[in-house]
């Protein structure tokens, strides 16, 4: 029996230990890919060195103390009350360890909270499950027209970032741990949080205050671009929108997009066949009164709340494993035909609610005045879904 | 000390209002359900006293020898004839005085249940009290103290709804100041008479509370009344005001004022926008569609102006549209006032969302709605 449990220690014990070696991590809070989350590495490796370093202490007393002292028959030790220089010493110490730890951890959340360097702004707003980037204009970085966008938050490498976060619904909490620490985004408030990326790449989060059903599903991606990239980026987003060809599937699924999606989805710049602007309207229509704008969504990589990848898993890889220096240039080739992950795209264009819970049952809205929290199944037939496919391609 | 009969039923009630609660909570209001699991707390609550006040029927020699003693006299079935009366009261008039019969009536059958069972527990009185204060003791006093600061604080807020607004600031100081003094005093001289002590306390909360009675004898002031009548809190015209009683300061509620998205200042007569976390002065404002956004206007100039936001148009009837517009109302120099915007959709090219100063030409904040 007592050899079972020293092994089952053992055992987990290494399998704890093993699971620090993962590699495919990119939510790994110990690998800082800018200097904001380097601020944070810096503090929290002797914090997590000296706490360690005490918990093993602690520990080790307490099973020397309790094997070692252990009933045995023996009379009960003498008993004393007090001891002033052991209770100081032992008041003294922890204090000044905290106070020291506490020093320098207001010192990084000061330098966290700066806001006097930024260099770029971008609000974020956070909703049931999805997060939305627009950025103001900002003619520097050649944003003459806002820019909106959602899942991926791109931003050119090497620049000082402030987002401006706030949530449209519940609260939630903004977290690229390769960037920065977290931040919650609360409704009715606006929370500063600066990032910045040292080289482009794409870094992982993930939302990290319990936001409802699907949280785990609402995710994010930072993708920080060279400042040349990101200049053809902030380009690309700009182009005016290009209605497809005439008699082409895309044509149709432009019709099917106006007769179906545009009642919560944007695409900026279409417009009707008498020449009116769609405008959407998802504040008739979902909780949180926004949807996911879809102009230029090919260019991005993921879709619903950066739960889904646009790209497949060939592609895909080929991106997030793309050198410093090339990766620019894959990213903003966007999603083409043949990258185009089919089978997630279809499949939330046939039941998305299948694919991410979200409370999109139509028989369950009374309490929500028949507004939905997320995309309901449209009842769309497989040839609607593949002129759609043929459209939302065109969206680069 | 308690009998294993009473621990069964005390663990059926507290898993009965458990399951009620939990029921409330998921399920929601249902007459059937609730009254079923209520009947069951009430039923098992009163088991549980009953068989703690028995014993479990099992009397014992000292039971024996306890019951023979005369019971001290108790309060607590007039209090709790007042709760019973104050719950019938209230089933006709308000459910606070239902609320509150229910409290008093509970509170009454819990003391006088535990009291009751305490002077039976043994034939030695002091023992006896002394476990009645063990059990209820930590309960009563946290109890006692929120019900009477909760009396203060009321009392109190009654006084300043009925003065005027700087004298009900100056009490509030004044009595703050009064405490703290006293406070100091006490801890610097500890020796002072415990029924000094308690008899300064006493008058201070009994006056206190008086003076709550006559403020509500008098009740609110007249501008309070005058701008309730007005719903001043809520209107913001943008013609002719409705309102003289208003006021000129920040309005609705702390959080909102304490959280804008942008500051506008009419200074020199000239319009400008301060952005949280953009250095600098700002022509236009980006607030998210859909999410009501905090707007503080201040009138940094000479003279009563107010803000107005263009929001567009909306169609009333076929082809009948008319102007969106939200406004605070005329503030004079150096006040501020709270505008808070909710923006579904983001304006037609050509028409953007503005912010302007009835009055004065060529001065507008834009506002984006990407």
């Amino acid at each position: 029996m007592r050899r079972r449990i020293v092994g089952a220690c053992a055992g987990l014990t290494t399998t704890l230990f093993l699971a620090g070696c993962a590699t495919n991590a990119p939510q790994d809070t110990w690998q800082p890919k800018g200097p904001n989350a380097q601020k944070i590495d810096n503090l929290q490796k002797p914090v997590f060195a000296v706490a360690g370093i005490i918990g093993v202490i602690v520990t080790v007393a307490i099973i020397t103390a309790v094997i070692k002292f252990r009933d045995k028959g023996q009379p009960i030790p003498h008993q004393s009350h007090g001891n002033p220089a052991l209770e100081i010493t032992l008041t003294i110490i922890p204090a000044l360890i905290l106070t020291v730890v506490g020093v320098f951890t207001f010192r990084t959340v000061f330098d966290l909270a700066k806001t006097s360097d930024t260099e770029m702004i971008i609000n974020v707003t956070g909703q049931q499950w999805w997060w939305e980037y627009d950025y103001p204009v900002q003619n520097e970085f050649g944003i003459t027209q806002p820019i909106i966008t959602s899942g991926q938050l791109v931003i050119p490498a090497g620049t000082k970032v402030l987002l401006r976060q706030t949530s449209r619904d519940v609260i939630h909490s903004y977290w690229i741990p390769a960037l920065n620490g977290k931040r919650d985004a609360v409704p009715g408030r606006v929370h500063l949080n600066r990032i910045e990326a040292d080289k482009p790449g794409i870094y992982a989060g993930q939302c990290t205050e319990f936001c409802g059903l699907s949280h785990a599903n609402m995710r994010m991606e930072a993708v920080a671009l060279s400042k040349e990239d990101f200049a053809k980026w902030v380009a690309n987003q700009l182009k005016p929108y290009a209605s497809p060809a005439e008699n082409t599937l895309a044509k149709e699924g432009e019709t099917v997009f106006m007769n179906q999606c545009v009642r919560c989805h944007q695409v900026n710049g279409m417009k009707r066949a008498d020449g009116t602007p769609v405008i959407a309207a998802p504040d008739e229509n979902v909780v949180s009164g926004a949807a996911p704008n879809l102009s230029h969504l090919m260019s991005r990589n993921t879709f619903a709340g950066a739960t889904f990848d646009l790209l497949n898993k060939t592609c895909r890889e080929d991106v997030w494993t793309a050198g410093s220096e090339s990766f620019g240039a894959k990213y903003l080739s966007g999603v083409s035909e043949d990258c185009l992950n089919q089978s997630d795209l279809r499949g939330w264009l046939r039941n998305a609610p299948a694919m991410k819970p979200m409370y999109a049952n139509p028989a369950l809205l009374a309490s929500t005045g028949g507004k939905y929290r997320g995309m309901p199944n449209l009842g769309l037939t497989e040839s609607d879904i593949e002129k759609l496919v043929a459209y939302l391609l065109t969206l680069k | 000390m308690f009998s294993t009969g009473s621990k069964y039923f005390f663990g059926l009630s507290v898993l009965g209002a458990i399951s009620f609660a939990v029921y409330m909570l998921l399920i929601g209001e249902s007459a059937i359900g609730a009254t079923a699991l209520f009947g069951l707390v009430a039923a098992a609550g009163l088991l549980t006293a009953l068989v703690l006040f028995t014993r479990d029927g099992d009397a014992g020699e000292e039971g024996i020898a306890a019951s023979t003693a005369a019971p001290t006299q108790s309060m607590w079935p007039l209090i709790g004839v007042i709760g019973a009366t104050l719950l019938l009261v209230g089933t006709i008039t308000s459910a606070v005085i239902t609320l509150l019969g229910v409290v008093v009536l509970l509170a009454a059958i819990i003391e006088w249940t535990v009291l009751s069972w305490s002077e039976r527990a043994s034939s030695d009185a002091a023992f006896n009290a002394s476990l009645r204060k063990r059990l209820l003791n930590p309960i009563e006093f946290p109890v006692l103290a929120a019900v009477g600061l909760g009396v203060v604080i009321f009392s109190f807020s009654r006084i300043t709804l009925a003065v005027d607004k700087s004298v009900g600031a100056s009490a509030f100081i004044a009595v703050g100041a009064l405490v703290l003094a006293a406070g100091v005093l006490f801890s610097l001289r500890p020796n002072v008479k415990r029924g000094i002590v308690i008899g300064v306390c006493v008058v201070g909360a009994v006056a206190i509370v008086a003076a709550g009675i006559a403020g509500l004898g008098v009740g609110v002031r007249e501008e309070l009344v005058l701008a309730k009548e007005e719903g001043h809190y809520t209107h913001q015209e943008c013609g002719a005001e409705e309102s003289e009683h208003f006021d000129k300061l920040p309005l609705e509620g702390i959080s909102a004022t304490a959280s804008v998205v942008a500051t506008i200042t009419l200074a020199e007569g000239k319009l400008v926008a301060s952005v949280q976390g953009i250095a600098g002065e700002q022509n236009s404002i980006t607030i998210p569609r859909s999410n009501p956004s905090n707007i503080v206007f201040h009138n940094a100039t000479e003279g009563e102006y107010r803000l107005v936001a263009n929001l567009g148009k909306k169609m009333v009837t076929d082809g009948v549209n008319e102007d969106v517009v939200q406004c605070t109302q005329l503030i004079p120099q150096d006040a501020e006032q709270l505008l808070t915007l909710t923006i579904p959709k983001p304006a037609m090219a050509g028409a953007p969302y503005t912010l302007t100063i009835p009055g004065l030409a060529g001065q507008s904040i834009e506002v984006i709605v990407p």
